[in-house]
C-alpha cells in the first residue's frame, strides 16, 4: 500500500519542476526511512555499483558523445538535410530520414536511452530550424523498435533462445517503421505546415540535387556502417561498437576540418552533462523501487496478477493490458523480472507459443519507455530538447505514436500469422 | 549578502572542478574502449584490467557528472507548470527542493557508501578476474566522494536561490535549463 | 514460542531454475519442519540488484543468510575460492565426503569466521561442462590467443596456457559468441547452456576439467545463527544439507534431459575433449598457480593440502569403484 501512496505522492512533486532524478530519489527517501528506518538506504551504494558495473549502460555516454560530437561538427545536420532533400517536394522528409536513421541506430545500440538520445540530440535541433512542429518532431522521436537489450532480458526470463527471439522480432520492427512512415506522409499531406519539404535550390536541377545530396550523405552514412559493421562483423560488441562511433566522429570531424582539442572538449563537456541527466534518473528511480518493492509493492503485484483468468484470449488481453497499464508507472526490467515470471507458467500451461508471447511482451514494454508519466525516453528527450519544446508538448507528440505501437500489438495478437508466428504450438 | 555571493561563487568552483573531472574521464573511457576494440580485433590481445578500466571510467563520468549536471541545471524537470513560473517561485521550488530532496539523498548515500568503500578497503578487495584491476575501494570510494559534491552542488542551489530572490541574478540568464549548445 | 523470519538474498534472479530451486526447497522444508516457526524469505537480484554483493550484505546484516557461491569471493577474501570446485580437484561425491568427513566444513568455517559468517554448502551442479567452442582445439598452439568468457581461476589457468580470457556482459554473450567476437564460451552445463542458445551458434561442446563439482554454498549471517534456539539451528542445519544434496541429484536429471534435446535437435553438435597435450599444460599451470596460492598464507596451504590428500585418498578408491564400474559398462556396450 505505501508503495501506492508513494507513487502518488512522486507524481504531484513531480509536477512542480524540481529536477525528475532528486524528485524520485527524494521522495523515495522520505518513504523508506518512514516505513523501514534509515538502514533500508545502506542498499543503496550496492544498487549504484550494479549501475556502475552494468557495462552495457557504457553504450550511453559513448553514443551521446557520437551524437554530440556528429551535431557540433554539423555532419549530422547534413545527413539529415540531405536525406531529406532527397525527398524533394515531398513535405515530412526530415522526419522519415529521421526514423530510418533512428530505426538503424536503436537496432544496433539495443539500448532504449542511449538511442533515443542521441537522436534527439541530432535531429531535434535540425527539425526545429526547418520549422517543423514541435510536437511532430519530439514525437517522431518516439518511435522504437523492440530493442535488443529487452529480447535478451526476455529470453533469459523466459528461457528462450536470443537467436529466435531476434528473428521473430524483425517483421514487427519492419511494420512499426513502415507505419511511422506512413503516418508521417498521411499528416505532411493533411497538415503541410507541420513538416515543411526541404527548400529547392532553383539554381540547381534535380537530378543535381540529388547528386549532391547523395554525396553528403555518404560520409556520415558510413559513420552508422562503420558502427553496425563492427557489430555485425564481431570486430566490436554493441557497447565497444558505440566507442568505435565517436572516434569515427573525431575523424570525419578531421577530414572536413572541423576538428579542434575545444570541439572534443566542448563535446565531452555536453556528453557528462546528458549522461549524468540520465544516470541521475536511473539512480533515482533505483532508489524508488527499493522503496516499492521492500514496502511490499511486489507482493501487492504478485496478488493482482494471480487472480488473472484462466481462458486463453481473457488471458492474453488482460496480461496486455496489465502490462500496459503498470508500464505507465514501472520500469521495463522490473517489469520483465517480476510480472513475467509469474505470466509464463500460466501461458505455458494453456498451450500458448512462448515466443509469440515474448514479442508480445516485448512490443508492450517498449511502449512503456513513452507512457507518461514514468516514461524514461520522454525524461531523455526532455532533457535533450532545446528550452521552447514543453514537457507538454513531448507528451502530446508522442501520443500518434504510441497508437501506432498498440496497433500493430494487436495486429500480432490476432494475426500472428501476418509476422511469421503462431499464437500456439 | 556578501557571503552569500562568495559562497555560491566557491560551490560553483566545486562543481565545475567536478565537471571538469569527469570531461577527463569521458575522452580517456572513449579512448580506452577504442583501444580494446582495436587491440583485440588487430593483435589478437586481451587485458582484463584495461577492460574492467572501462567501466571504472564510465562510473566517473556519470558520479561525478550528476553534481556537475545539478550546478548547470542540465537535470530533466517536469516544466508544466515550472516554466511559467517567475524567477521567485522557481527560487522557492529550487531552494526547498535542495533542502528536503537533495541534501538528505545525498547525506544517506555519503554515509552509507562511506561505510561500502572502508569495508572494501579494509579486506584488500580487488578483481576476481584474471588479470583484473587491485584496489576495489578506489572505484567504490567514488560513490561517497559523488554524494559529497552532491551535496555541495545541492548548497549550491540554496545560495543560487537566495541570489535570485534578492534579485541579482535570474534562472534564464545564467541556467539554461535543457538543450546543450 | 517465539517465531522467526530470516531474510536471505540470492545471487541468482527470480525463478532461476535449479539454482533457485534448492533455496526454496530450502526455505519450504525448514517451514514445515519448524512448523512455521522458521521462516524464510527469499530476495532474488532483481530485488536487492547486488548478485554480487550477497558476501557483503549477509556480514553487514542487512540480510540473515545468502545462497551464492564462495569462489565469487575470491577478490575480496581469496581463501573463499577453494570451496566451491577446483580446477582437476575432487568430484561431487568426493567433495561432499572431504566436507562433512574430512576436514572441508571447519577449514570453510575458518575462512568465513573473521567475517562474521557462516558458510554450508549449497547445492552441487555436478561436474561442468568446458564450454562451447566454434573451432575445434587440436593442439596448446589452437589455444594462442583464443578469445574467450572464462572468470576466475580457471580463467587464469587457461591464461597461463595462451587464452586470453575476456569480460563480456552476460546479455551480450550469444551475440559476441556468435559474431566471433569471442571464440569461446565457458557457462554451466547443459541444462543452462541450453536456455542461452549456444548450441545453435558453436559446434564443439567441450568435457569439463575446471569445475568438476560446483558447489553453491548458502551464508549465515553469524549473529542471525546465535539468536536461533538450538532446534531451529539444527532444523536449519538439515534443510540447507537436504537442499544441496537434492540440487546435485536435480542438476543430474535436468543436465540428462537437455542433454537429450540437445543431441536430438542440433545433431551438428559434437562433444569432444581437449587433447592430452593441452590438458598437461593446463594440469601443469594449475599446479604452478596453486602453489603459488599456498604461498605466503598459512591457512592457504592448510586448505590446499587437505584438499590435495583428501583427493588422492579418495580417487583411488573411486578408480577401483566408479571408474571400473563406468570402464567395465563401456566395454559391456
Ligand atoms: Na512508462
Ligand atoms: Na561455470
Amino acid at each position: 500500500m505505501i508503495g501506492i501512496i508513494m507513487f502518488g505522492v512522486a507524481l504531484v512533486m513531480l509536477m512542480l519542476g524540481f529536477p525528475v532524478a532528486f524528485t524520485f530519489g527524494g521522495v523515495a527517501l522520505f518513504f523508506g526511512v518512514f516505513a523501514e528506518g534509515m538502514d533500508l538506504f545502506a542498499f543503496m551504494p550496492f544498487r549504484i555499483m550494479s549501475v556502475m558495473q552494468n557495462t552495457v549502460l557504457m553504450a550511453v555516454p559513448l553514443f551521446i558523445f557520437m551524437g554530440v560530437v556528429l551535431q557540433r561538427t554539423r555532419l549530422a545536420e547534413q545527413l539529415l538535410t540531405s536525406m531529406g532533400r532527397l525527398f524533394g517536394g515531398l513535405p515530412g522528409g526530415l522526419a522519415i530520414s529521421t526514423i530510418l536513421v533512428g530505426a538503424l541506430l536503436a537496432a544496433s545500440t539495443g539500448v532504449v536511452g542511449a538511442s533515443v538520445v542521441a537522436m534527439g540530440l541530432i535531429s531535434l535541433p535540425v527539425m526545429l530550424a526547418h520549422k517543423y512542429d514541435k510536437r511532430l518532431s519530439t514525437g517522431t522521436l518516439g518511435q522504437i523498435v523492440p530493442p535488443s537489450i529487452i529480447l535478451i532480458i526476455l529470453g533469459d526470463v523466459l528461457g528462450l533462445p536470443v537467436g529466435d527471439l531476434f528473428k521473430a522480432a524483425v517483421w514487427p520492427g519492419v511494420v512499426l517503421i513502415g507505419l511511422y512512415i506512413i503516418y508521417i506522409l498521411i499528416m505532411t499531406r493533411l497538415k503541410p505546415e507541420t513538416a515543411p519539404a526541404m527548400p529547392e535550390d532553383p539554381t540547381r536541377s534535380r537530378k543535381q540535387e540529388i547528386v549532391s545530396a547523395l554525396l553528403a550523405i555518404i560520409p556520415p552514412l558510413a559513420l552508422i556502417v562503420v558502427v553496425l559493421g563492427s557489430i555485425f562483423s564481431g570486430i566490436a560488441t554493441p557497447t565497444e561498437s558505440s566507442a568505435l562511433g565517436g572516434v569515427g566522429a573525431i575523424v570525419l570531424a578531421l577530414i572536413y576540418r572541423q576538428f579542434s582539442f575545444k570541439m572534443v572538449w566542448d563535446s565531452a563537456k555536453d556528453t557528462v552533462k546528458v549522461t549524468a541527466m540520465v544516470f541521475a534518473i536511473l539512480i533515482g528511480a533505483t532508489a524508488f523501487s527499493m522503496v516499492f518493492s521492500y514496502t511490499g509493492g511486489d507482493y501487492i503485484l504478485e496478488e493482482w496478477l494471480t487472480a488473472l483468468p484462466g481462458e486463453q484470449w481473457g488471458f492474453i488481453i488482460l496480461a496486455m493490458l496489465v502490462i500496459l497499464i503498470l508500464g505507465f508507472f514501472i520500469d521495463f526490467v522490473e517489469i520483465s523480472f517480476i510480472i513475467v515470471p509469474i505470466l509464463a507458467p500460466v501461458a505455458e500451461a494453456m498451450g500458448i507459443n512462448m515466443l509469440w508471447f515474448a514479442i508480445l511482451i516485448a512490443m508492450n514494454l517498449q511502449t512503456s519507455f513513452l507512457t507518461p508519466p514514468f516514461g524514461f525516453s520522454l525524461f531523455y528527450l526532455k532533457g535533450v530538447a532545446p528550452p521552447e519544446v514543453r514537457t507538454t508538448d513531448i507528451y502530446r507528440g508522442i501520443i500518434p505514436f504510441i497508437a501506432i505501437q498498440i496497433l500493430v500489438l494487436a495486429l500480432i495478437v490476432v494475426f500472428p500469422e501476418w509476422f511469421g508466428m503462431s499464437s500456439t504450438y | 549578502m556578501r557571503w552569500i555571493i562568495k559562497l555560491d561563487e566557491g560551490l560553483d568552483r566545486l562543481a565545475t572542478f567536478c565537471g571538469w573531472v569527469a570531461c577527463l574521464a569521458m575522452i580517456l573511457m572513449a579512448a580506452n574502449v577504442f583501444y580494446d576494440v582495436v587491440a583485440r580485433y588487430l593483435f589478437n590481445s586481451v587485458s582484463i584490467g584495461m577492460q574492467e578500466m572501462e567501466w571504472h571510467l564510465y562510473s566517473v563520468v556519470f558520479l561525478m557528472g550528476i553534481p556537475y549536471a545539478l550546478r548547470a541545471d542540465g537535470h530533466v524537470r517536469v516544466d508544466v507548470f515550472y516554466a511559467r513560473w517567475g524567477d521567485k517561485a522557481k527560487a522557492w521550488i529550487n531552494l526547498i527542493g535542495a533542502v528536503i530532496f537533495v541534501l538528505p539523498f545525498a547525506y544517506l548515500i555519503g554515509t552509507y557508501g562511506y561505510d561500502f568503500a572502508v569495508d572494501s578497503y579494509k579486506m584488500g578487495e580487488s578483481s576476481g578476474d584474471p588479470g583484473g584491476l587491485p584496489h576495489r575501494f578506489i572505484i567504490k570510494a567514488v560513490i561517497p566522494f559523488s554524494a559529497f559534491f552532491i551535496a555541495t552542488a545541492g548548497l549550491g542551489m540554496i545560495t543560487f536561490a537566495l541570489r535570485v530572490m534578492s534579485g541579482e541574478k535570474s534562472y534564464e540568464v545564467e541556467h539554461s535549463a535543457g538543450g546543450l549548445a | 514460542q517465539e517465531k522467526f523470519t530470516l531474510r536471505l538474498a540470492e545471487t541468482w534472479g527470480p525463478n532461476f531454475p535449479i539454482f533457485g530451486e534448492a533455496t526454496k526447497n530450502m526455505a519450504e522444508m525448514a517451514e514445515k519442519m519448524s512448523d512455521g516457526r522458521l521462516r524464510i524469505r527469499i530476495d532474488s537480484s532483481n530485488k536487492h540488484k547486488a548478485p554480487f554483493g550477497v558476501f557483503d550484505m549477509v556480514k553487514a546484516g542487512q540480510y540473515d543468510m545468502g545462497h551464492s557461491a564462495s569462489y565469487y569471493w575470491k577478490g575480496k577474501v581469496p581463501n573463499t575460492l577453494f570451496f566451491t570446485s577446483m580446477p582437476f580437484g575432487m568430484t561431487a561425491q568426493e567433495q561432499y565426503a572431504w566436507f562433512y568427513y574430512g576436514d572441508g566444513m571447519e577449514l570453510m568455517q575458518e575462512v568465513y569466521e573473521p567475517h562474521n559468517l557462516m558458510s554450508f554448502p549449497g547445492g552441487n551442479t555436478g561436474i561442468q561442462m568446458g564450454g562451447w567452442f566454434r573451432k575445434e582445439i587440436n593442439s596448446v598452439d589452437d589455444l594462442q590467443g583464443l578469445k574467450m568468457r572464462i572468470p576466475g581461476f580457471a580463467g587464469e589457468v587457461f591464461a597461463e596456457v595462451g587464452v586470453s580470457p575476456t569480460n563480456i556482459a552476460p546479455g551480450e554473450l550469444y551475440t559476441a559468441l556468435e559474431r566471433n567476437t569471442i571464440d569461446a564460451v565457458e557457462w554451466v552445463g547443459p541444462a543452462l547452456d541450453l536456455r542461452l542458445g549456444f548450441q545453435q551458434i558453436a559446434d564443439y561442446y567441450y568435457t569439463g576439467w575446471h569445475e568438476p563439482a560446483t558447489e553453491l554454498q548458502f551464508l549465515v549471517n553469524k549473529k542471525t545463527w546465535e539468536k536461533l534456539p538450538a532446534d531451529l539451528q539444527e532444523i536449519l542445519r538439515i534443510s540447507m544439507r537436504t537442499a544441496a544434496y537434492d540440487m546435485l541429484i536435480q542438476s543430474q536429471h535436468e543436465n540428462a534431459q537437455a542433454w537429450a534435446s540437445i543431441k536430438e535437435e542440433y545433431p551438428d553438435v559434437q562433444v569432444k575433449q581437449f587433447p592430452e597435450a593441452v590438458f598437461e599444460a593446463m594440469y601443469k599451470a594449475n599446479q604452478k598457480l596453486l602453489k603459488e596460492a599456498a604461498e605466503g598464507d598459512e591457512l592457504a596451504s592448510r586448505i590446499v593440502a587437505s584438499q590435495e590428500e583428501y583427493l588422492k585418498k579418495s580417487r583411488a578408491y573411486t578408480d577401483i569403484s566408479e571408474r571400473a564400474y563406468l570402464n567395465t559398462m563401456a566395454e559391456v556396450e
